[in-house]
């Protein structure tokens, strides 16, 4: 076994704190981008819990929520094309929702077609509520955003600009940021959006491909061709669409700054980890100078005990990040962790840890044979 | 003892300490010769200089004025004229150390303790461990090559320490109160031991050491008092003990 390896074995009460603080660095960089991928992914749900491969909406538009009306005529644009397989009218837009006691609230009014093979109706509507939903007036909304809209459940009825809704139905897991989602058929969402979509405009069309990989070639053809229309692929819209918010926010900022001073923290206690066991182990490294081992090969030791150190922390936290989650999940915040996320709170770990590695270099460099024969 | 046996010369050496009123000097003009094959014993009473000597005579200490002369391709280098890569580098093939206390690192087993001396010392090729063992064994130890320190006795653990300097198979070795924290049989099989190094190896080996008990195992022996060094006698009985050293088996 490597003899740093072996020392930091021997000595892993010494050696604990170092570790236990790359495991907090790293467990609170990967919730709180977690948390903050979690919370954004909800301004994406129009987008990541339908089927389409391409969005064309109003020129920049900047987040899902916020698309403007374009003309019906688009479909010209688009339908024509033998790489395309279906399209579809999608309907969205802030609107009023007055509640049965008066008050008032924003939501989201999002209008698809209803049937087994359509792109923008959300995955979580059963068949069932699909047929509900053909009922002129007929809405499903999220039953954690019942006290928000001010009713009580199935049936109620409320006003959406002014025209009467009644609740035909109940999702879960479908919260929203700005207003609560409002999810009805295509000829309620033009009713109730009258006001703001005019005849002959809608908010997006959806388009299916006959093969997924052609969707990147088309954005790209039909960007290029069409400067009055924005067009996406799912994910790309889905991203930027997330990162609007995250930006527009700051709350980026909030996370970034809180990551970093978890960061410090651990680095700060895992440099006077390997500070402390160096030095504690002086008089042993001081011999070997005197012996004319370089000075290096001390310090090399050091950096490898800082990189098992990180290594032994991220094994501390995956099972921790994960079981934060969880409970997270339990209270009804969604913390998303991907690969890549995981990955890169590794990455910036396990960097830190090298630095605290370097930082406990100054160690190596009071060490001197002399101080042996005092 | 002829020009050509000399292995180590301090020529002229002084060093002081402190500033002004304050300064203390530790050697005044010390002049030492150190032959090849001897087992050399300083003595010296508390704050004599014995320390700063073999500091100065191992390289580890410039001394502020003075030459430490030893032999590099034939001729006689001073050694604070080297580099202090060059210096590191004439430690690393020249010269082992024994210090007070055992300094071992607590993780390693016995035959780590020496393999490390190898393998960080860039001799790490081949045959380490076969090189550890036989000298584990050379020290009594051949059994106890798996134990940490804190599975070893005292005796035991200076007689590892003894290994890490030896196992280089240096030209000299420096070593401080080797026996200040040992019972008298341990102490005397440690004496044997570095006296074996000496006389079967023809290394130089230099202890530093208040122990009265080791005079008749030491071929020279050096006093030192209030920085100033004279070459002490031999105790009678000392050809006597070195020579039923060497008949032992």
């Amino acid at each position: 076994m490597n003899y740093a390896l072996q020392t930091l074995w021997h000595e892993r009460s010494r050696f604990m704190p170092g570790i236990l603080a790359v495991a907090f660095s790293a467990v609170l960089i990967a919730l709180q981008c977690g948390l903050l991928l979690g919370l954004f992914s909800i301004t994406s749900i129009p987008i990541d819990h339908t089927r389409a491969d391409i969005w064309v909406g109003s020129p920049k538009v900047l987040s899902v929520d916020l698309g403007r009306p374009i003309p019906a005529t688009h479909i010209s644009r688009i339908g024509s094309d033998r790489r395309v397989k279906d399209t579809e009218a999608y309907f969205q837009s802030f609107a009023s929702w007055t509640k049965p006691d008066g008050g008032s609230d924003l939501c989201v009014v999002i209008g698809s077609d209803l049937n087994d093979t359509c792109m923008g109706s959300i995955s979580e509507l059963t068949p069932a509520m699909r047929v509900l939903l053909t009922q002129p007036g007929s809405i499903i909304v999220d039953q954690d955003e019942l006290d928000r809209l001010g009713v009580k459940g199935l049936a109620d009825k409320a006003e959406i600009n002014r025209q009467s809704v009644q609740i035909v139905g109940l999702v879960k897991g479908l919260r929203s940021l700005a207003g609560p989602y409002v999810f009805c058929s295509r000829e309620t969402a033009k009713n109730l959006l009258r006001p703001v979509i005019p005849t002959d405009y809608l908010t997006y069309y959806l388009v299916k491909c006959h093969k997924e990989e052609d969707a990147p070639i088309l954005v790209e053809e039909w960007k290029k061709e069409y400067p009055d229309m924005a067009v996406f692929t799912s994910k790309q819209f889905s991203l930027h669409s997330q990162l609007h918010w995250l930006t527009k926010t700051k709350a980026g900022v909030a996370i970034g700054y809180a990551a970093i001073l978890g960061l410090l923290v651990g680095m700060v206690v895992t440099s006077q980890t390997l500070y402390a066991a160096t030095t504690a182990s002086a008089r042993e490294y001081a011999i070997l100078l005197a012996l004319g081992i370089p000075r290096w090969r001390i310090s090399g030791t050091v950096l490898i005990q800082s990189f098992w150190v990180g290594i032994i922390g991220l094994f501390v936290a995956y099972p921790a990040v994960n079981g934060f989650a969880a409970l997270a999940a339990l209270g009804g915040v969604n913390v998303l962790l991907p690969w890549w996320l995981l990955t890169g709170a590794a990455g910036v770990t396990m960097f830190m840890a090298m630095i605290s590695g370097l930082l406990a270099l100054r160690s190596v460099r009071q060490i001197e044979p002399m101080t042996l024969l005092r | 003892m002829s020009d050509d046996q000399l292995a180590l010369r301090g020529l002229q050496l002084s060093r002081s300490y402190g500033d002004g009123a304050v300064r203390t000097y530790a050697l005044r003009e010390v002049t030492m010769d150190l032959y090849r094959g001897q087992l050399v014993l300083l003595m010296g009473p508390s704050g004599s200089g014995k320390s700063t000597l073999l500091a100065i005579m191992s390289g580890l200490l410039q001394p502020d004025s003075g030459q430490v002369l030893v032999r590099d391709g034939g001729k006689l280098r001073d050694m604070w004229t080297m580099t202090a890569r060059e210096r590191e580098h004439y430690r690393l093939r020249h010269c082992g150390f024994i210090f007070q206390g055992y300094n071992l690192f607590p993780a390693l087993s016995a035959r780590q303790q020496l393999e490390i001396v190898l393998r960080w010392g860039g001799d790490g090729l081949g045959d380490v461990r076969r090189r550890a063992d036989e000298m584990l064994t050379l020290l009594g130890l051949g059994n106890k090559g798996h134990l940490k320190p804190s599975q070893l006795s005292g005796g035991e653990k200076q007689r590892v320490a003894i290994g890490r300097a030896l196992i280089k198979n240096p030209d000299f070795c420096f070593a401080d109160e080797p026996t200040s924290a040992l019972d008298w049989s341990s102490g005397e099989r440690v004496i044997e031991l570095l006296r074996a190094a000496a006389h079967e190896r023809d290394a130089t080996i230099l202890i530093v050491s208040h122990d009265h008990r080791i005079l008749p195992y030491v071929d020279v022996h050096f006093h030192l008092e209030d920085g100033r060094l004279t070459e002490a006698e031999i105790p009678f009985a000392a050809p006597m003990a070195a020579e039923a050293w060497r008949d032992k088996p």
